[in-house]
């Protein structure tokens, strides 16, 4: 029996362990790969990023999916929800679902740890469950006014009473949706809300159903999908590159000017960023320690903070006329004080990025591995049928 | 022991009884299959109980005495009816009501499934891609027309038709797979992070 005719009588719980191993190695060793973003991704990303400050802006995220979806649909949330707390946007959300509401708390309790300024309310509110069976009538009454439609939020305050809805009425300014699921993601918004109300849509969905829903992309009825862990990926990597970008002088929560203009930190979308090898620091998934900066750059940095310059000056270091710190030599006593603001903002220039902002990149490390694992059993598996079908014709 | 430690072990202790279902069926296999639909079912309902039976049917009904909801309230119990022979004719009644959502939807899925859809396949053809898409939606709608035999010329178009259908399917494989691949890398990351707090 040679190789090939093995290959064809191989045991399929052997498959099994090289897939898992394809994907439990690149796992547990992540690479800085790089995942090119698309169209779909970056046109939702733009929408909802030309929401930043504006206080008669809003969108509102669908959690229409349990937890089977949730390693593909997840990453997607917690990227957005990232988007729009770094970008100070507001966002609501909604399920249809029962096993939906924990999800909603979950993602929202996974970003808001890294944003302790953000309050439920003020800058995010969450709706909760609302039993599908109630999903016209609330999608074409929240196109008249919302807080009539939807009366009271998860934690059962009345809609009307909070700050959030200052200058929010109906789908006027609340114009995006973006609905997360595993089956029709959309369609009840698509239907309802879109030709009424002209609601701009646009969904999350797991790569099976990315197919389907590409018709509705083409034809422009979708402003923007992420398909599958491919799209949250994506996501993931442009907020990092602008939504969480910080010039190292710049602060790191918004600001006003002279004239009491918001502004917000980070910047705005640029294809010419995305193809810039500046940006490529900005998307290592590998763990990173050390911030770099020009004298000029740790100047304006230290600026920020008169009163801590002798305790940065203590903790930096010179290399090939860079000023260095690394963050692993700072002690506890040191962090705290530097404070929260300053420490908060010399580890963000390590360029370091939290595992539970990168999991669907490092997902996509894994699944790039196991996709060549899979092309090659494909490839041998054939080469070893036409080999035997051969062998039969021959004799 | 936390809280968080105790739920991520017992979620790696179903995770991997499900994974040995890749060995062969066994008992743990059908235990945690059985659990999850129990479980699920349970949560749905109890939450169900808190967030629609009690806001929308008790508090109204009993607190806020707005008795004009007994009316949908007993129509929507009809549907229970449906197990007696007798009476089961009434659980059409709420059906009916139902039907009424469907009717609704109707227009507008016409609206958003084939018209709009028409009219972006009915756009000049300035691009090559614009023109693949026409072309492709043509031979494809043919392929299916099936009062003329798939012969000659008309075949050999019709067939170009076969051959987009196939990338169709091509494509929905290539991302089904992807999709699946993708649950399994969110339990790994699950069972190597959460559980064994392995990656950074």
């Amino acid at each position: 029996m040679n190789f090939f005719e093995r290959i064809q009588k191989l045991d399929r719980r052997w498959i099994y362990i090289v897939v898992a191993l394809a994907i439990v190695i690149p796992l547990m060793i992540p690479y800085n790969s790089d995942n090119v973003t698309t169209p779909p991704t970056e046109n939702l990303y733009q929408m909802i990023d030309s929401f930043s400050g504006r206080e008669d802006r809003a969108l509102l995220l669908s959690f229409a999916h349990d937890a089977s979806t949730m390693p593909e649909l997840f990453p997607m949330e917690v990227a957005i929800l990232r988007h729009c707390f770094e970008r100070n946007i507001k966002v609501f959300m909604l399920t249809w679902l029962p096993q939906g509401g924990p999800i909603i708390d979950y993602a929202i309790n996974t970003v808001k740890e890294e944003y302790p300024d953000i309050k439920s309310g003020v800058d995010y509110c969450n709706f909760g469950y609302i039993p599908a069976a109630l999903a016209m009538p609330t999608i074409i009454g929240m196109g008249d006014n919302i807080s009539t439609t939807v009366k009271t939020d998860a934690e059962g305050r009345k809609v009307e009473n909070l700050p959030i809805m200052k200058a929010l009425n109906n789908y006027s300014e609340l114009n995006l949706v973006v609905e997360f699921s595993g089956s029709v993601a959309g369609m009840s918004w698509l239907f309802y809300a879109r030709p009424k109300f002209g609601l701009n849509v646009s969904v999350g969905v797991t790569a099976v159903m990315a197919a389907d829903q590409y018709p509705y992309l083409q034809s422009g009825q979708f402003i923007g999908m992420l398909a599958g862990l491919k799209g949250a990926a994506e996501y993931e990597k442009l907020v990092d590159v602008f939504a969480a970008y910080r010039e190292p002088g710049s602060p790191i929560r918004p600001t006003f000017d002279e004239e009491g203009v918001k502004i917000i930190p980070g910047r705005s979308f640029s294809s010419d960023i995305l193809a810039d090898d500046a940006a490529k620091k900005l998307i290592n998934i590998t763990t990173q320690s050390i911030a770099i900066f020009s004298p000029a750059e740790f100047q304006l940095f230290i600026d920020k903070y008169p009163d801590k310059t002798a305790l940065f000056n203590q903790i930096k270091t010179e290399q090939d006329g860079k000023i260095l710190i690394d963050v692993r030599t700072v002690t506890e006593q040191q962090k705290e004080e530097l404070g929260y603001l300053a420490w908060g903002d010399l580890n963000r220039m390590t360029r370091n990025i939290l595992y539970k902002f990168k999991v669907a990149r490092i997902g996509m490390n894994a699944q790039s591995v196991a996709h060549i694992m899979i092309i090659l059993f494909i490839i041998l598996g054939n080469i070893g049928y036409f080999i035997q079908k051969a062998r039969t014709a021959k004799k | 022991m936390s809280f968080e430690l105790m739920s991520n072990l017992v979620g790696a202790f179903f995770t991997l009884c499900i994974f040995s279902f890749l060995y062969k069926d066994n008992p743990l296999y059908q235990m945690s299959e059985q659990l999850l639909v129990g479980i699920s079912l349970g949560y749905g309902l109890v939450l169900t109980y808190e967030r629609v039976f009690v806001p929308y049917f008790y508090q109204p009904l009993f607190l806020k005495q707005q008795w004009i909801l007994i009316i949908p309230s007993i129509i929507g119990m009809f549907y229970l009816l449906r197990f007696s022979r007798k009476l089961s004719w009434l659980s059409r009644y709420p059906i009916a009501f139902s039907m009424m959502g469907v009717g609704a939807s109707v227009p507008l899925a016409m609206h958003t499934s084939i018209l709009v859809q028409m009219r972006q396949a009915m756009v000049p053809l300035e691009s090559v891609n614009l023109f693949l898409i026409f072309f492709g939606t043509i031979a494809v709608l043919l392929y299916f027309f099936f009062s003329k035999a798939h012969a000659g010329l008309y075949g050999k178009f019709v067939n170009v038709g076969k051959w987009y259908m196939m990338v169709g399917f091509g494509a929905s494989f290539g991302l089904t797979v992807m999709a699946r691949i993708s649950l399994l890398i969110g339990r790994i990351q699950f069972l190597v992070n959460d559980v064994m707090g392995l990656l950074k």
